[in-house]
């Protein structure tokens, strides 16, 4: 037998495997981008991270895939650490989309996803993110980039409708922020809405992105105490706050801390301190949003205490959305091809376990549909106290002394 | 003036916090002559074993200082011995390319071991305060300036009429001359790291019961530990606490009459002002007379 022959006979014994991996390949959505596992933003980064393999792994082994256009897909990640650098995540993305990655979900922190939805943005791939809030995300003209948030700026309006409605109603209000994209723009918010509400702003003042020691910001607020206290920063940032706070008894009638007493650690750490404590929220096992696919939060929030023992967060129910929220429009564009899933995704207009889903013409999240709820502690547990239609307790107004939470 | 009086006091536990934190950085640069770029991880390490052995054996986070100091000084001693210098052997930016390395790899396993998530530690006086002439106290703080302060005096100490420290001391001024006398040079390099080491992790201790931590907050300690040895000087306890006193009152003066952003921006001032004008910082080396 003749060489060729032999490689003859054995392409056409290997083609009908060939043909089936390929309609395998074929039949594989892949999801690309990066997370910061490490670094920085670790903390949050792996609640993201958490929340996209929660949604992959139910759509994959219980759901069996999903279906776009007649045709089933398995869903396969693509995500790699970028250690919180936006230098390092810029050159993974620009690296997956030279090997042909179409769809990216996005990592955590405003400062990563930003430069990285530049690049998608470039190569007219979408990007939906639960990651960056920041205004500067949605106001340079990008196409294809969505976030399960408003931006920064528009994030605050909950919680200062709630401040009108409390009793006896606060005047006003003080500020403090840190150096970095997403706290200063998320403070522009703050003000915006409090001057909108008819507070007072006494002070603002601005930390540096890291800080070590806010003795005297503290002095300066019990010298010109407000009534109420806003806090726009990093977990670790706000937990230095609060203790400073209670060791020098900086006393507010409200604390608001945009990021901080959501997590369990942060709670722990104040111990009984942490009691009254305000902060954001933009969801929690209650809400009472329904889908096709995991039926609604509560049997999310089961599946994913099912696989993971770290206790569950607001991002991982986004970033489990933002697979949801891309399965949705594929199927209402029929199709996985880029430019007719972001302009399903511009209409997008569908409920998810997480939220309703709208974007607003520049990408964020709508304000009314995806904007927060406002949380408070209360013996210990996270209590969502607005809006009306979703608390799940009054608000504590005005907070005790921390002299009495002793 | 009660304002000022609260500042100053404010910057000067601030700053025996960043003096303490420093010392061994300083103490390795100024005899090993390396730049060891691991100093902010070891302080992290210190943390974290407080953490862990205060919530195991029940006892105050600072009572763990002896353990935490022995584990930290077991570790330093084969990390210079057997590590870094082979890297000094090979070239001179060795040293700082594998500290560097290391630290990148210890941050990793920390994460993995410990996850990503800020820990933070609080002792009972966590949250209690106490005034004395009007002037606010936070006791944790405090209490943290008390164990900084005792422990740079007993590295002084240590330094000054322990026979360890007289080897240390005359190896570092003239090693040539130590090695004549029978000295076993790379064991008192190995002894200098693993004390340096100790103190690092007794740093990550009193910095542990302050601030809330993270494996990504390496790199801001070993920063700190940089800029108070270009403000003290190098090489000796009292040159790290005046740079970190300096550093601590510069950081709340800074804050309070200029604006809480711009601490950081004084403090790099002063640093590139001390580099051009004084480079070998407010006292000198502390071992440089008798080279």
């Amino acid at each position: 037998m003749k060489r060729r022959d032999v490689l003859l006979g054995a392409a056409t014994l290997a083609a009908p495997a060939i043909r089936s991996a390929q309609a395998q390949t074929h039949k594989t959505l892949v999801f690309g981008g990066s997370v910061p596992l490490t670094g920085a933003a670790a903390e949050t980064g792996l609640n993201v991270n958490n929340g996209y393999l929660t949604a992959t792994k139910y759509l994959n082994e219980l759901l069996g895939g999903v279906e776009i256009g007649g045709e089933k897909y398995r869903i396969q990640l693509k995500l790699f650490d970028d250690a919180s650098d936006p230098a390092r995540a810029t050159t993974l993305i620009q690296r997956q989309i030279d090997d042909g990655t179409d769809f990216f979900l996005g990592s955590f922190g405003s400062n990563i996803v930003l430069p990285t939805a530049a690049i998608t943005e470039r190569a007219h791939k979408p990007m939906v993110q639960t990651g960056g809030g920041s205004d500067a995300i949605f106001t340079r003209g990008f196409k294809y980039v969505f976030g399960m948030y408003p931006r920064a700026t528009r994030q605050f309006a909950a919680a200062a409708a709630l401040f009108k409605t409390l009793h006896p109603t606060p005047q006003s209000y003080s500020v403090i922020y840190t150096n970095d994209a997403f706290s200063k723009t998320a403070a522009e918010g703050v003000k915006l809405s409090c001057d909108a509400a008819g507070l007072k702003r006494l002070d603002t003042y601005e930390l540096p992105q890291k800080p070590t020691d806010v003795s005297s910001v503290l002095g300066s607020v019990r010298s010109k105490t407000p009534d109420l206290l806003i806090c726009v920063m990093h977990d670790e940032d706000s937990l230095l706050i609060a203790r400073q706070m209670v060791a020098t008894r900086t006393n507010v009638k409200l604390l608001f801390q945009g990021l901080g007493p959501q997590l369990a650690s942060f709670r722990a750490a104040l111990g009984k301190y942490s009691e009254a404590l305000l902060c954001s929220t933009y969801w929690d096992e209650s809400v009472p949003y329904k889908d096709k696919f995991f039926g609604n939060s509560k049997q999310f929030a089961d599946y994913y205490h099912s696989k993971f023992t770290r206790p569950i967060a607001y991002h991982t129910a986004g970033a489990a959305a933002c697979i949801l929220t891309y399965i949705l429009a594929m199927q209402a564009a029929n199709s996985i091809d880029p430019k007719a899933v972001r302009d399903a995704l511009a209409a997008a207009d569908f409920e998810t376990f997480y939220s309703r889903i709208k974007f607003t013409p520049q990408g964020d999240g709508d304000p009314l549909l995806m904007g927060g709820m406002v949380a408070q502690v209360q013996k210990g547990k996270l209590e969502t106290v607005f809006p009306v239609a979703a608390k799940t307790a009054d608000p504590i107004y005005p907070a005790p002394p921390w002299d009495k939470k002793a | 003036m009660h304002l000022i009086a609260q500042t100053l006091v404010d910057g000067l536990v601030l700053g025996g916090i960043y003096a303490l934190s420093a010392v061994g950085f300083s103490l390795i640069f100024g005899v090993l002559h390396v730049i060891n770029l691991s100093h902010g991880i070891l302080v992290l390490i210190g943390a974290y074993l407080a953490l862990i052995f205060s919530q195991a054996l029940q006892v105050d986070p600072l009572l763990t200082l002896p353990l935490v100091m022995a584990v930290l000084f077991a570790a330093g001693y084969p990390y210079q011995r057997f590590l870094i210098q082979r890297a000094v052997n090979q070239s001179g930016l060795g040293s700082m390319l594998l500290t560097f390395g290391v630290a990148l790899m210890l941050q990793n396993v920390m994460i993995w071991l410990f996850s990503p998530d800020m820990k933070s530690i609080t002792p009972g006086y966590a949250f209690a305060s106490f005034r004395v002439a009007g002037l606010t106290f936070d006791a944790v703080r405090v209490s943290a300036l008390v164990a900084s302060l005792v422990l740079l005096s007993c590295l002084a100490m240590l330094l000054k009429f322990s026979a360890l420290g007289r080897v240390i001391r005359a190896t570092a001024q003239q090693t040539m001359a130590a090695r004549l006398c029978g000295v076993n040079v790379p064991h008192v390099y190995a002894l200098t790291f693993a004390v340096s080491a100790a103190f690092a992790g007794a740093a990550g201790i009193v910095i542990g019961i302050i601030l809330p931590f993270s494996p990504a907050d390496e790199a801001l300690w070993t920063l700190n530990a940089f800029v108070v040895v270009v403000l003290g000087g190098v090489g000796s306890p009292a040159g790290a606490l005046i740079g970190g006193l300096l550093l601590g009152i510069v950081s709340t003066l800074t804050a309070q009459y200029i604006g809480p952003a711009f601490p950081n921006v004084t403090m790099f001032l002063l640093l590139v002002i001390m580099l051009l004008v004084r480079p070998n910082g407010l006292l000198g080396n502390a071992f440089a007379a008798s080279r």
